[in-house]
């Protein structure tokens, strides 16, 4: 038997953490002993993706370093855990972010640092569980369980209205999250039906024959969830306060890896599991996310807070992956993954130097900064190339992603295509725009005046990031290659699934009775 | 002797005459020890708790009827049996500190009332005739009626036990006029001679009448909307670990009650059953859920989220599935621990000058007191059904049940009700851990208090883990009853 | 002649009287008094049912009523003895310190 080498990823953050709580003493002496373990343990959990990835059969589109043990036996639970070349590239994006979002908070966190680092590790170890599992409840339990620290890590270090941002981000993930618990169990009987056994096995629910209406409510219920953790326009609106009130190392977190997942979740699971109802519904889903592109460049450009205007930015290329994933073509899908993985570093870029510059002057109003560039050249170059490749520039990670995206686009519809190209537009105005007041011009502020250039801990958080971004801009292949084999198998399925585009029939009825019909009459 | 009743009967409700043995014990101790020992009171108690525990194990694979089919001895009756003798050791571990802050006079008669509170939902739990289902009852009722104003100088323990009993009381005179119409129309007191005799009356309005005024009686117990009212008033007045007994023990004897008069009892009549009970549960988890989330005190903010659980757990009655059966049974043994636990934390506050149940007494517990505060976390967790805890393992269960037997809105309905709920229950982790320290003494973990904290956090993690065995318990549980014939009457 | 019906509808008549003087009355005492009244109708249901199908259980389980009653009866007024001395009434209103 192999090292279980999946089960560790999220078992050694939860160790680290384990291995914190014995840490004791008062705040000063306790808080660069946490730090240091908890950086060393993620560092740990980073070298272990990228041994996995070493690893991992580029050429193969199958699950890999399955593990599978009985859990539930009683109700077909199993733990089961496996990656394929999408959620491999996920789990290394999250264990390349964690120890910089430890690092870029390493000065801010003055308070309960022990806690901090525990609640940090214990959301990557969640994370990390969402993205290898292949069983729906064990998903669903790592999908709920991450929620936990998110709201420790907003409503305890976060800025003024912490609390009310982190009740916000729990209720409104939770609202979306039970209705597809629901599904899930409506699904494993409907496994029951056909087979005389229960099972949460998304390969063997792949393979499930449903009836156009349970397709139709249980998309509609997985939908739901997921497109509010995108989030897709109009269900983002939770997202904004809560980048706005968390800490750094939250909002990285938070738009780096947890967005990912509302996406992922519609690759992995909303789309292939309901082939039919996800045509049906793509349309739709496209229509929104080119509303969202659009509107959250549009706002992003007016707002004056540089964290709200990141995070409207959020909603608009999150916009750009949906878009992607309802091409339902090779383009669109590897697009939106590749997308996904290099929002993820630009973002993550982007929330790490607002967090530098509101750590030197505790403001992230864009009018209280202006003429940095000459105090700190070294800050305000590594901001210049992360808004670069958060715009899209070629030779950098955002253009590759954005790139496919609209190709796939383009060959399902043009239209959606043309729309969503004003985006990219649009994001190059309000980046550069927001670059522009805060980095150059007379220095009108006579704090910004003499403020510290990067200090070494700052380059050991920036360097990382830029060299991804040039590496994922000049060579893409090495990105694309595992997730092709992935996203093909996954097409081909779909597309058996769903041969032509359903129309009429599956027009919406009341739920209950439908159902319930649908169930019996099977 | 009467014919039917041996001497073997006397051996199987051994469990009971432990119990009751017990009991007078502790009120022969109370009155011999001098006043300064009366604390070891509690341990005499509980050493009556374990013998009685000690006196199930030759009963564990047991199936009988006892004493002419007054009494059954068998699975089902004894997951109930360990679930009160667990809730009651955990209250009376709750009670020792709690009785000393109060002054409370005379901690034998307390202790007394606790073990024949058990008794009597033991017996409840066993019945499957009428009169032993009324006396279980009555017993156990009585008790608690006295234990909700055991506190004499505090008014609104006075008013709780008032109030307690007035419905409680008014109650039982609509359980027992059910009960008349049941015996009259079957000709039999026991439960599983009528099951047969009721057989095609199906129609009689009389029956549909009787089934009616059974579900308001045993709503009432259960503290089902609209039956609740006694409940808020009575679970913030009463002492604490009273009212963590009381939200736990009666309502899972209640339940056992529920389960033995209309599985067992009137299987031919589900269709009418379900349905109330389907109109029941809805409203109780909404009107439970919505009511909660406006109050500012913990008890009673716990009384309605209690109320709202009473909804769920009427989930697996309404599917009537062996599974929905099952599924009851598991969650009433989760929300035991959990709701038991989350009353030792506000036991815990309890000081002198500070009564420690308003929200406010919650205000940076995490500084104060970091376990208290992770233990009371973890059970509001638990409640509002976030995994990786019990709660979230029982919810999956009742929900998965009333999916299997086609109730798809009723489990909508349920989720986004346990969404409502997270809010609240999260209210509480805002004040404990998002809230400005208050000044104000450091509540001190007590070894018994300790010992109760790390069993129900203990349960409320493994069972979130690994509820497989709990699971395989409950199914054999409910399997005992004859589960069978109603499924075969749904279908 | 007087048949099993009379009997049904005079416990049914004196239940209704037991419950309505439950919702009505505002007097601790009375409403003890009306829950009495409920519980005496039940014993005539089950007294009369035990008649017409000749089985004594219906007799015996009234003793039991009659038992659990006396019971509820004196816990009950003890309870309201000990609420008075804090309050000199027997209004139900007048005991608000929990929201009824």
């Amino acid at each position: 038997m192999h090292f279980p080498i999946l089960t560790s990823l999220v078992a050694l953050p939860v160790a680290g953490a384990i291995l914190l709580l014995l840490v004791n003493g008062d705040e000063k002496k306790s808080a660069p002993l946490a730090r240091n373990i908890a950086l060393v343990v993620s560092l740990l959990v980073f070298a272990e993706t990228l041994l996995l990835w070493s690893q991992f059969n580029v050429a193969s589109g199958e699950f890999q370093f399955v593990e599978r043990h009985a859990w539930i036996p009683a109700f077909g639970i199993e733990y089961f855990v496996g990656v394929d070349g999408i959620s491999l590239l996920l789990l290394v994006l999250t264990g390349f972010l964690t120890p910089l979002a430890l690092l870029g908070s390493w000065e801010s966190v003055q308070k309960k640092t022990k806690a901090f680092c525990i609640v940090v590790l214990l959301l990557e170890s969640a994370m990390m569980g969402v993205f290898i599992s292949l069983d729906l409840f064990l998903f669903y339990v790592f999908w709920d369980a991450m929620l936990v620290p998110m709201y420790f890590l907003v409503g305890i270090w976060g800025y003024e209205r912490r609390i009310y941002a982190a009740i916000k981000f729990m209720l409104y993930t939770m609202a979306g999250s039970v209705l597809m618990l629901v599904a899930i169990l409506g699904l494993a009987y409907a496994h029951y039906s056909a087979h005389g056994v229960y099972s949460f096995d998304v390969l063997k629910l792949y393979q499930l024959e449903l009836t156009p209406h349970q397709q139709l409510w249980s998309f509609l219920a997985f939908a739901l969830a997921f497109a509010i953790k995108v989030p897709l326009f109009p269900f983002h609106t939770w997202l904004p306060d809560a980048h706005v009130e968390a800490p750094t190392a939250g909002s990285v977190i938070l738009a780096g890896v947890m967005l990912k997942m509302g996406t992922y979740g519609l690759v992995r699971f909303a789309f292939p599991l309901f082939p039919q109802a996800a045509m049906f519904f793509a349309p739709a889903l496209a229509i929104l996310a080119v509303i969202g592109i659009i509107y959250g460049a549009l706002v992003a450009m007016v707002q004056p807070d540089m964290k709200k205007l990141v995070a409207y930015s959020s909603v608009s290329h999150l916009g750009f992956v949906v878009l992607g994933i309802a091409a339902m073509n090779t383009q669109g899908v590897s697009g939106a993954v590749y997308q996904m993985l290099s929002h993820g570093i630009s973002t993550g870029g982007l929330f790490l130097i607002v967090g530098m510059l509101s750590d030197r002057r505790h403001t992230r109003l864009i009018s209280e900064f202006g003429g940095l560039k000459k105090g700190m050249p070294h800050l305000v170059a590594a901001f210049l190339i992360v808004t670069l490749a958060s715009i899209g520039l070629p030779g950098l990670n955002g253009f590759v992603g954005e790139f496919l995206i609209l190709l796939g686009a383009f060959r399902w519809d043009p239209r959606l295509a043309a729309f969503a190209a004003t985006g990219v537009i649009l994001s190059a105005t309000y980046m550069l725009w927001m670059f522009q007041r805060v980095n150059y011009g007379p220095v009108t502020n006579e704090k910004n005046a003499n403020l510290p250039d990067l200090k070494p801990r700052e380059w050991a958080v920036i360097v990382p990031i830029i060299a991804v971004s040039i590496l994922m801009g000049v060579l893409p292949n090495l990105f694309l290659r595992p997730i092709e084999p992935a996203v093909e198998r996954m097409l081909t399925h779909f597309h058996q699934g769903a041969p032509t585009r359903i129309q009429a029939d599956v027009s919406p009825q009341p739920p209950a009775p439908s159902l319930r019909n649908a169930g019996s009459t099977r | 002797m009467p014919p039917g009743v041996s001497l073997s009967d006397f051996y199987y409700i051994l469990p009971e005459l432990v119990l009751t043995g017990g009991a007078l014990l502790v009120l022969i101790a109370d009155v011999l020890l001098p006043k300064e020992r009366r604390a070891a009171l509690a341990w005499v108690t509980l050493l009556a708790l374990g013998a009685t525990a000690a006196a199930l194990v030759p009963f564990a694979n047991t199936h009988v009827e006892v004493a002419h089919g007054l009494l059954a001895v068998d699975r089902f009756s004894l997951f109930f049996k360990i679930l009160f003798l667990l809730a009651a050791a955990i209250t009376v571990l709750m009670s020792i500190r709690y009785l000393e802050t109060e002054g409370a006079a005379s901690p034998g008669e307390y202790y007394f009332l606790i073990l024949c509170a058990t008794l009597g939902m033991m017996i409840m739990a066993g019945g499957i005739d009428l009169i032993t289902i009324m006396i279980g009852l009555e017993t156990m009722a009585v008790s608690f009626y006295i234990l909700a104003g055991y506190i004499k100088p505090n008014q609104r323990s006075n008013e709780a036990a008032v109030k307690y009993f007035l419905l409680g009381a008014f109650s039982l005179g609509i359980l027992l006029y059910g009960m008349s119409l049941m015996y009259g129309l079957s000709g039999t007191t026991n439960l599983r001679v009528m099951a047969s005799a009721f057989v095609g009356q199906e129609k009689d309005p009389r029956l549909m009448l009787a089934v009616i005024l059974v579900v308001a009686g045993v709503g009432f117990k259960i503290a089902a909307v609209p039956f609740h009212m006694w409940a808020p008033d009575v679970y913030e007045g009463a002492p604490t670990p009273v009212t963590a007994f009381l939200s736990v023990g009666s309502k899972a004897a209640s339940f056992a009650m529920l389960i033995r008069i209309f599985v067992e009892g009137m299987p031919s009549m589900s269709a009418d059953w379900r349905l109330l009970f389907y109109v029941l549960s809805i409203l109780t988890m909404t009107a439970g859920n919505i009511a909660a989330v406006t109050q500012s005190n913990v008890k009673r903010m716990l009384a309605y989220s209690s109320i709202a659980h009473a909804g769920y757990l009427l989930m697996g009655i309404v599917a009537g599935t062996a599974r929905g059966i099952t599924a009851t049974l598991i969650y009433l043994m989760i929300y035991s621990f959990m709701q038991l636990g989350a009353f030792a934390v506000i036991t815990l506050l309890r000081r002198k000058d500070v009564v420690g149940d308003e929200l406010k007494d919650f205000s940076g517990l995490a500084f104060r007191n970091p376990f208290a505060a992770f233990a009371m976390l973890l059970f509001m967790l638990s409640l509002g059904g976030i995994p990786p805890t019990a709660g979230f393992m029982g919810k999956f269960w009742l929900f998965s049940a009333a999916i299997d037997a086609h109730y798809y809105g009723l489990a909508v309905i349920g989720v986004l009700n346990s969404a409502i709920s997270l809010y609240y229950y999260v209210r509480i982790v805002v004040f404990m851990y998002l809230k400005k320290e208050t000044s104000g003494s450091d509540p001190v973990i007590t070894p018994a208090l300790a010992l109760v904290l790390g069993v129900t956090v203990m349960a409320t993690l493994v069972l979130g883990v690994y509820p497989q065995l709990l699971f395989r318990v409950a199914d054999v549980s409910a399997r005992t009853l004859g589960v069978a014939g109603i499924t075969a009457a749904i279908r | 002649m007087v048949t099993l019906n009379h009997y049904l509808i005079l416990s049914a008549i004196l239940f209704a009287i037991g419950t309505a003087g439950v919702f009505v009355r505002r007097n601790l005492i009375t409403i003890l008094l009306s829950i009495e009244i409920m519980l005496n109708a039940v014993n005539l249901t089950f007294v009369a049912f035990g008649r017409a199908l000749g089985s004594a259980d219906g007799q015996i389980i009234v003793f039991f009523v009659m038992t659990v009653a006396a019971a509820e009866a004196a816990v009950g007024l003890a309870i309201v003895i000990s609420l008075f001395r804090h309050k000199e009434s027997l209004n139900p209103d007048s005991f608000a310190s929990l929201k009824w």
